[in-house]
């Protein structure tokens, strides 16, 4: 495949804040700044920027817990992620919804729910709103291996089938679910790609370690949604370098293995591939690290800043 | 023009259909079928394959799917066969539909109605008999309606499919085919407002579902006894239609609350926490609670009936407050 040097730029800048978002977060969680939980996507951002890539506008995506550093990719600032992390005004919730709920209707965001794979009946719903509103939009439904074992995963997959639905589920295969690998959740290799077939959905299996192997998984297959063919599944293979959440020393497994895998590095990858090929220069990585920096670091600021929302509130947005 | 209750319902889907392309129909077997209860017929052929779809056995994702085309920008109206099968839905109700919007924000809403059938048929068994609303209730932000009267169920429903918010509307099977003379002009009836269905003096009956018919012959036994009843029908159980409830409770400080629900946990035990609290003065004597006996609802029809409330059991009820 070719690509064009706006698209490979572009994928690198997301790749590159992902990074230093993620890296944020562990010390910002390690300050103890964030209430509640971080579950740390450092080390899969490949899996999000790849696919998103594939993108356009007018499509929906559903994200995860994980990588919350993918919504800035989609558009969302920083200072709204952080506002929301925070619970203050100047997120999309009020201080309701928190870190597991940052949306933006306008910016094509479904939402998340709290119990894992409640969302993906939900996802091939807005596919369906999707397919009768005419065009060529797709709804990107991620999940991780975990989730596959939900009885909603295998019941949206069917349905999408049968339905044609223009929705790309794709399964970030990190290998762990907190203290339970994939193999001990699932009997077979790929818990994504290896079940398509049994709903007529066609998949692939790509490295989410390397940012290309996915956005060349995720350009076919989503031709071939936005091409009136129904769903497809894009397994990505990764690693989960950290615990399931932050403070989770992860002992259950071999740390040893994580090790291997945080060499196969997807960011390092992908500057190495730009550098060799003259895309960017050293120096254009460290302009581009500051100004992500001064972006999130203003992200973090404005939060700071914001105002707590009013107790008088706490029955808005219940109803319309 | 004289309907059924179910014809009712059926107009109203059509009705909305009609003047709103986006409201869409899908469950079991409701496209070429028109549903198990034939609610849905006519709306295949009217509205064509886009708008009226059979779904995969799978009512746990159709919930979610319901839910996911109202966010995506759909009216859905869909039904979940039995409403005993909303609990395999539970955590799509329950949880996705009543707070998308409030933990996402006010840009999100959920303009879903999920139509079940509830109540008991005479021998369909516990699974396929279940009134569940009182499991809901605790949800907050679901809209809760169970129309009694084919007038009603028409003109609620077309306000449930008008309405932002997720929706259940509880239909109840005996009253299908009960016939009612209805106006042939276009009517709304509001959500969140109450029915006297009978007024009275003496002491305050609130009736949901298949007990509303059941009360208002219990009332008429009663007059015969000197006991004025009068007999609301809440309509709409969640939000509680408060202030037609409560004026009857000052003028009569007399309260029976008469449900198909098991008693434990159910409506009246909701309803009778909130009247002791907020209008303890008021009231002459407990909240007396008519509901079906705790027990799953026995096949047998003779223990069917009897674990069902009856009129009998409405006319003690009433008279031990007396």
């Amino acid at each position: 495949m070719s690509y064009s040097k706006e698209l490979l730029l572009d994928m690198y800048q997301c790749l590159l804040s992902d990074r230093l978002m993620e890296e944020r977060l562990i010390e910002l969680y390690a300050q103890g700044w964030v209430p509640g939980h971080i579950h740390s996507g450092v080390g899969e951002e490949a899996s999000y920027t790849g696919v998103l890539a594939t993108r356009k506008e007018g499509d929906q995506f559903k994200f995860t817990h994980r990588n919350v550093s993918a919504y800035h990719d989609v558009g969302l600032t920083y200072r709204h992620i952080f506002c929301e992390i925070l619970g203050k005004m100047g997120g999309n919730s009020d201080g309701k919804g928190g870190i597991n709920h940052i949306a933006d209707k306008g910016k094509g965001i479904i939402g998340i729910s709290g119990a894992l794979a409640g969302d993906i009946p939900i996802s091939v719903g807005v596919s369906y709103a999707l397919k009768m509103q005419g065009g060529n939009n797709i709804v990107y439904c991620f999940f991780g291996d975990g989730t596959t074992s939900r009885g909603t995963v295998h019941e949206a997959m069917n349905w999408a089938s049968v339905w044609k639905l223009p929705i790309l589920f794709i399964v970030n295969n990190n290998q762990w679910s907190i203290s339970t690998s994939a193999s001990e959740g699932c009997s077979i290799e790929n818990p994504g790609a290896g079940r398509a077939a049994g709903y007529n959905i066609i998949s692939k299996v790509v490295d989410g370690t390397d940012v290309l192997s996915v956005y060349d998984g995720a350009k076919e297959l989503t031709d071939y949604i936005r091409a009136g063919n129904g769903p497809a599944v894009l397994e990505s293979k990764c690693y989960r370098w950290r615990g399931h959440f932050e403070g989770d020393m992860a002992r259950y497994r071999d740390s040893k293995v994580a090790e291997e895998w945080h060499k196969k590095d997807c960011l390092k990858k992908f500057e190495q591939y730009l550098k060799e090929n003259k895309y960017i220069t050293d120096a254009d990585v460290e302009k581009m690290k500051i100004d992500v920096e001064a972006e999130i670091q203003d992200g973090i600021e404005t939060s700071e800043k914001a105002s707590q929302p009013s107790l008088d509130t706490i029955y808005n947005n219940l109803y319309v | 023009m004289l309907v059924t209750y179910a014809q009712a319902i059926n107009a109203a889907m059509k009705e909305e259909m009609q003047r709103d392309k986006k409201v869409v129909v899908f469950g079991e077997d409701v496209a070429q079928f028109g549903g198990i209860f034939g609610l849905t017929r006519g709306l295949l052929d009217e509205f064509g394959s886009d708008r009226v779809k059979n779904t995969p056995v799978s009512e746990d994702s159709i919930a979610g799917v319901g839910v996911g085309s109202a966010i995506g920008g759909l009216r859905p109206c869909i039904e979940i066969m039995y409403s005993d099968f909303l609990l395999v839905a539970f955590n799509e109700i329950f949880q996705s539909a009543a707070k998308w919007r409030y933990l996402h924000g006010p840009e999100y809403k959920v303009p879903l109605v999920i139509r079940s059938a509830a109540g008991s048929a005479l021998g369909a068994g516990a699974e396929h008999s279940g009134c569940v609303e009182s499991l809901f209730l605790h949800s907050p932000g679901l809209t809760i309606i169970t129309p009694s009267t084919a007038y009603d169920a028409k003109g609620l429903l077309k306000s449930a499919i008008r309405s932002d918010n997720p929706v259940l509307f509880f239909e109840q099977k005996q009253l299908y085919q009960v016939k009612e003379e209805i106006p042939d002009e276009e009517y709304l009836i509001p959500v969140g407002v109450a029915d006297v269905k009978r007024k009275g003096t003496d002491v305050t009956v609130i009736a949901i579902g298949l007990m509303v018919k059941r009360s208002l012959e219990a009332a008429e036994e009663l007059k015969n006894e000197g006991i004025d009843v009068e007999v609301i029908d809440p309509r709409t159980i969640a939000p509680l239609d408060k202030d037609t409830v409560y004026e009857s409770i000052r003028k009569t400080h007399r309260i029976v609350v008469v449900e198909e629900t098991n008693k434990t946990g159910g409506l009246g035990a909701e309803f009778a926490a909130m009247f002791q609290e907020e209008l303890y003065d008021e009231l002459d004597g407990p909240v007396v609670r008519v509901a079906a006996l705790d027990v799953p609802l026995p096949y047998n029809v003779k223990y069917e009936l009897a674990s069902i409330p009856d009129v009998k059991r409405i006319v003690s009820a009433v008279k031990s407050l007396f």
